[in-house]
């Protein structure tokens, strides 16, 4: 079964924001997704794009149960280290489950990879939850290093009220 | 001493804010991490598009380290994207110091930066500490951050060059 994968236009947000609750609900937080595909085709294909994200997509005749072809996403975006410079930053990687084990996963990640390297990026960098097994050994058998556990980093934000209030006294 | 400004940092202050990042990461033990040049500092944060912004703490001359610095704190931060609710401001780095603290120029640091993330409509700032650093961990839990390596389970991973290089051929 063969597959391509491509850059996303405005006309895929609707498919990638039906992929992006699918894996909300994988990472057990569906209800956590507010965003509309509006929102995401504003901010991604403005001429000041938040995002870029990457789409594979499947022929006619191998489209899924419910008639879609576009079967799994790369969504990423470039971020800085100071210690070492420009890093590309993996932010979601799904592929539907009927459209597993073909390598799609695989050929998502490595063209980030390369756009990754084109774009000078000494690393790439993305987060994974402590349960989610397939994903830790995925990444590890492509030379991912776990930092939380080597290095102690520790995730934190603020946000909604807690944001607000920082805010308030500011300058 | 009381009083400082915080403002955008300009190409000109590259090699201070270089200053202060290997500063940052003597206090983090990885010092010799620290291979990027101000060039590509300049480059990377005063070009067409910028992979990061920065706002810096400065004194009056009356008031420099003993050094002869005037330029004695910075944050760096950009702006990424969460599938869920929309853009993010990321705090990458952020230090005053030594001689400096006390006087307030973090909090107000952080207020501006809060400050920014909700005039950009972010939905919330994120940032990483490592896990021993517990006079940081607290500044911000004061302040109303949430720890998602604790709450969520999120571990941050990276994927160094040479396996993105592999991952990119590999196609």
């Amino acid at each position: 079964m063969n597959y391509t994968v491509r850059d996303s236009t405005p006309g895929d947000c609707k498919d990638i924001m039906r992929l992006i609750v699918d894996l909300a609900e994988y990472e057990k937080m569906p209800n956590e997704v507010k965003l509309s595909h509006k929102e995401l085709e504003a901010d991604g294909f403005s001429s000041n794009p938040f995002f870029k994200c990457l789409v594979a997509e499947v022929p006619e005749e191998f489209k899924s149960k419910e008639g879609h072809t576009i079967v799994g996403y790369g969504f990423y975006f470039f971020t800085y280290c100071t210690w070492k410079g420009r890093v590309v930053y993996l932010e979601d990687l799904y592929v539907m489950p009927e459209f597993r084990g073909k390598g799609i996963g695989k050929a998502l990640m490595s063209r980030i990879a390369q756009i990754g390297r084109a774009q000078g990026c000494v690393r790439m960098q993305f987060t994974v939850l402590d349960w989610n097994k397939p994903s830790l050994d995925f990444y590890s058998s492509q030379g991912a290093v776990n930092l939380t556990a080597t290095e102690g980093w520790q995730l934190l934000r603020f946000e909604g009220e807690a944001l607000e209030k920082l805010a308030q006294n500011a300058n | 001493m009381a009083n400082f400004i915080l403002r955008k940092a300009e190409p000109k202050d590259v090699s201070d804010i270089l200053r202060l990042i290997k500063e940052l990461a003597k206090y983090e033990e990885m010092e010799d991490q620290v291979i990027l040049t101000e060039k590509e500092l300049l480059e990377d944060g005063f070009g067409e598009h910028p992979f990061y912004h920065c706002v810096v703490a400065e004194v009056p001359k009356e008031h420099q380290s003993r050094e002869g610095h005037t330029v004695v704190g910075f944050a760096m931060y950009y702006f990424t994207y969460d599938p869920w609710i929309g853009k993010l401001l990321y705090l990458e780095d952020f230090y005053v110091m030594k001689e400096y603290r006390g006087y307030g120029m973090g909090s107000e640091i952080l207020k501006k930066l809060s400050h920014t993330a909700v005039k950009t409509r972010c939905s919330s700032m994120h940032f990483i500490v490592a896990e021993w650093n517990k006079p940081s961990i607290e500044f911000y839990k004061r302040r109303g951050a949430s720890d998602l390596s604790s709450e969520e389970g999120w571990r941050l991973f990276k994927i160094d060059k040479q396996y993105l290089v592999k991952m990119s051929s590999e196609e």
